[in-house]
């Protein structure tokens, strides 16, 4: 046992955070610090820095053009990226579908659509949940029919996260009514510029547009663009699943963001305020019990020896923790949370903030926001039966 | 980074489950509990298996190892809510060790090495509460050594002990002595403790005494985290059984016609215990491989650990009686039993409050496992 990293993980390390340093632009960096908003421009062009470099598929393997790296390695990234003020690696080309098409896809396939998720070049919209499958995603609808050398599609994709900016997008749609719901569901992937569908943005409760319904209105797809066998598609969505994932915790984040709450709760006085106070250590202990959390998964997952299977505590405490700092970020400003004046969410923003400090903003908004990460990505209910199963058999 | 344990890790670990099971069983260590809560019988086992000497060096008679060894110890003996108290082996081992001077060191490590000898920290003071910088014992120089006057309270096997470690004001500062029990002027007054174990109010009075560290409060400091994060393997270790023994419950107790288990209240809160139970055991490794790092960083790692300790250590405890329903709350059932040896080491070495305003105080503006 040991809980120090080796001196070449310290190194990498190092030499990560030098060059997020020196190629991370700045402006970006202040907007994630004080949770600005983000422009596509902002998201899109450090994912083509990083493209550049060769990391935004930072978990590739050497043999698709990936660095190749270890668990360790991707963690002291992810870590770097966020504690330096990178914005968040859109995770639907290069982590979510990549990982598919590698494992199941043709070479065609492969040599198609892996360069442009490398490069950042083309954006990639996850088209999963409909309206009337949340949790229960096997009862999925939109309909695929095989027409000759084409599918056409019909049905609603919903929760779509930033399809507005989406060149291609990734599905789960149903190519069979046989047996279990889950064995008549296909993979398929389609140009979002193609005739008969609609993405329309969905204002959620912090004013902003960060999800989307799709619609599919007779789509039709090349046929080559079904990604493994027909009626495989679950079994490739949960391919992605079983993958080691630590940053579905997202405690790297987490930790630049106590930062930042201390950072407020100094500015507005109630650092000093010890009932105040204990509650930001609580957070902190939760963030280093998580990280401690985090680092046991990668030490099982690099030495093989033991295996630990606690994804769903992972989900369940990272949102929990997301939720937490926003909302005392948010009561750290009290009264001044309240102005909603969302020209001040911009960066240049040069008007007169009420109360005077402007890095307030953003936060009752950002607290709305947070109310997505015990829902998304199964429900925290959906973790906890997950859990309990691995407990209770 | 690495959590794996080696092979002599789990060795060692082997060795010790397989004396709480064949060799302390519930009977035992009923039988014990109601004999006062201190066995010097089952305090010789451990002994023959060499653990009183896990922290002391070879050359003074003990094993030389570290603490993930003692972590490991520490849980298997959790698991069995081992009443004798042998982390103070652990505590006074390290002390001495590090701090006292040759003489000592012969007189005391070969026979706390061996079992001969049990010595426990005895630093509670009436109006100390969990505050390790409040003393009002008084020690003085008495010739070539020194004398110690004062009061201590809940000593661990108090009244079963051969030596205490007791912080004592010399000219003002706190030091850290050795007194024997054999001394004149110490009495011990015993009694039994919330788990089950043993503990005494110990009186000093003139009593001679070893001085062990002059400048002690750091000592002190640093034999309380032992302390804690001991106490931090000994409580996952006790609620990994305890959630054992609920697993079990919920899968064989049927009412309305099924087992308990199959109920989604009882299912998530299974859960929950799971969450607060690796949360534990994390935060467990945390403060043992702190162990050995500078002060302030160890300290603030075992007020962390604790803090998270004692949500856990409740939690787990609180949910475990809960779900067994009514059997839960009897002493005949050994879930009980568990429950009050969580709840007593929640009160170990500062309480959750406790250490939530030593996490609350050390507050830096970064934050984390290498912070």
């Amino acid at each position: 046992m040991d809980l120090a990293f080796t001196p070449e993980e310290q190194k990498f390390r190092e030499d990560v955070r030098a060059w997020v340093a020196e190629h991370l632009p700045k402006e970006t960096a202040r907007k994630v610090h004080n949770a600005l908003e983000l422009t596509r421009e902002d998201i899109q062009g450090w994912a083509k820095i990083l493209g550049k470099k060769g990391w935004l598929g930072y978990g590739w393997p050497k043999e698709f053009g990936g660095p190749g790296w270890t668990a360790v390695q991707r963690h002291l990234f992810e870590e770097e990226c966020a504690l330096a003020g990178a914005p968040r690696i859109i995770p639907f080309g290069p982590v979510m579908v990549a990982p598919v098409i590698m494992a199941f896809g043709s070479p065609e396939q492969q040599k198609r659509f892996l360069p442009g998720i490398a490069s950042g070049e083309v954006w990639w919209s996850q088209g999963y949940s409909e309206p009337g499958s949340g949790s229960d995603l096997a009862s999925l609808r939109t309909r695929a029919e095989r027409k000759g050398d084409k599918y056409v599609i019909n049905g609603q994709k919903t929760w779509t996260t930033l399809g507005q900016y989406g060149d291609w997008m990734f599905n789960l749609v149903r190519t069979s009514t046989e047996g279990k719901p889950q064995t008549g569901i296909s993979f398929i992937v389609l140009d979002m510029k193609s005739p008969g569908v609609t993405v329309r943005p969905i204002k959620l409760m912090d004013g902003g547009f960060e999800v989307n319904d799709v619609f599919f209105d007779n789509v039709e797809v090349p046929a080559e663009n079904l990604i493994g066998e027909e009626n495989k598609g679950w079994t490739y969505a949960k391919h992605l699943l079983s993958h080691e994932r630590t940053n579905i915790a997202d405690v790297n984040r987490a930790k630049r963001e106590l930062e930042r709450l201390k950072r407020i709760a100094k500015a507005e006085g109630v650092w000093d305020d010890l009932r105040f106070r204990d509650e930001i250590a609580r957070l902190e202990v939760d963030i280093v019990a998580l990280e401690m959390l985090v680092l046991r998964v990668l030490s099982a997952a690099t030495s093989g020896k033991n295996s630990l299977d606690i994804a769903g505590l992972l989900k369940i405490k990272g949102s929990e923790i997301q939720q937490r700092y926003s909302e005392l970020m948010m009561l750290a400003g009290g009264p001044f949370s309240l102005p909603l004046i969302r020209e001040a969410m911009h960066a240049g923003w040069q008007g007169d903030f009420p109360g005077g400090n402007p890095t307030l903003a953003p936060l009752a908004s950002t607290y709305f926001n947070m109310r997505k990460t015990t829902i998304y990505g199964g429900s925290n209910e959906v973790q906890r039966n997950i859990v309990a199963q691995t407990v209770l058999g | 980074m690495d959590f794996d344990f080696s092979d002599d890790q789990q060795q060692l670990r082997d060795a010790v489950a397989k004396w709480v099971d064949k060799g302390y069983s519930f009977e035992r260590r009923r039988a014990i509990e109601d004999a006062g809560g201190f066995s010097r019988e089952a305090w010789d086992e451990l002994a023959e298996l060499g653990l009183g000497g896990l922290l002391i060096p070879e050359d003074d008679g003990g094993l030389g190892m570290g603490a993930v060894e003692m972590m490991v110890v520490m849980e298997e003996l959790g698991r069995g809510i081992v009443l004798e108290p042998l982390a103070q082996s652990f505590i006074a081992g390290a002390v001495l060790a590090g701090h006292a001077d040759e003489a000592t060191r012969t007189e005391w490590l070969p026979r706390i090495a061996g079992g001969q000898a049990l010595v426990v920290l005895a630093q509670q003071e009436k109006k100390a509460r969990y505050r390790l910088d409040v003393c009002e014992a008084q020690a003085a120089k008495a010739g070539s050594g020194y004398t110690v006057t004062g009061a201590k309270s809940v000593v661990p096997a108090g009244d079963q002990a051969d030596a205490y470690l007791v912080p004592a004001r010399l000219d003002g500062k706190i030091a850290l002595f050795l007194v024997p029990r054999s001394e004149d002027g110490v009495a011990a007054r015993g009694y039994g403790t919330q788990d089950g174990s043993r503990a005494a109010e110990v009186v000093f009075d003139k009593a001679a005494a070893a001085l062990v560290a002059a400048d002690g409060l750091p000592v002190l400091e640093h034999a309380v985290d032992i302390g804690i994060a001991a106490a931090c393997a000994e409580g996952v270790g006790a609620m990994d059984k305890m959630l054992a023994l609920t697993v079990e419950y919920l899968n064989t107790r049927k009412q309305f016609g099924v087992l308990i288990g199959s109920f989604q209240a009882l299912r998530h809160r299974a859960a929950d215990m799971k969450m607060q139970l690796e949360l534990a055991r994390s935060m467990s490794y945390y403060a043992n491989l702190k162990l050995g790092a500078p002060a302030a960083e160890r300290r603030q790692a075992a007020a962390r650990a604790k803090y998270q300790l004692g949500v856990s250590m409740r939690f787990v405890s609180q949910s475990a009686v809960q779900m067994h329903g009514g059997i839960g709350v009897t002493d005949e059932y050994v879930g009980s039993h568990y429950f009050r040896k969580l709840t007593q080491m929640e009160m170990t070495y500062g309480d959750t409050l406790h250490h939530l305003s030593e996490v609350s105080a050390r507050m830096q503006d970064t934050a984390g496992v290498f912070a």
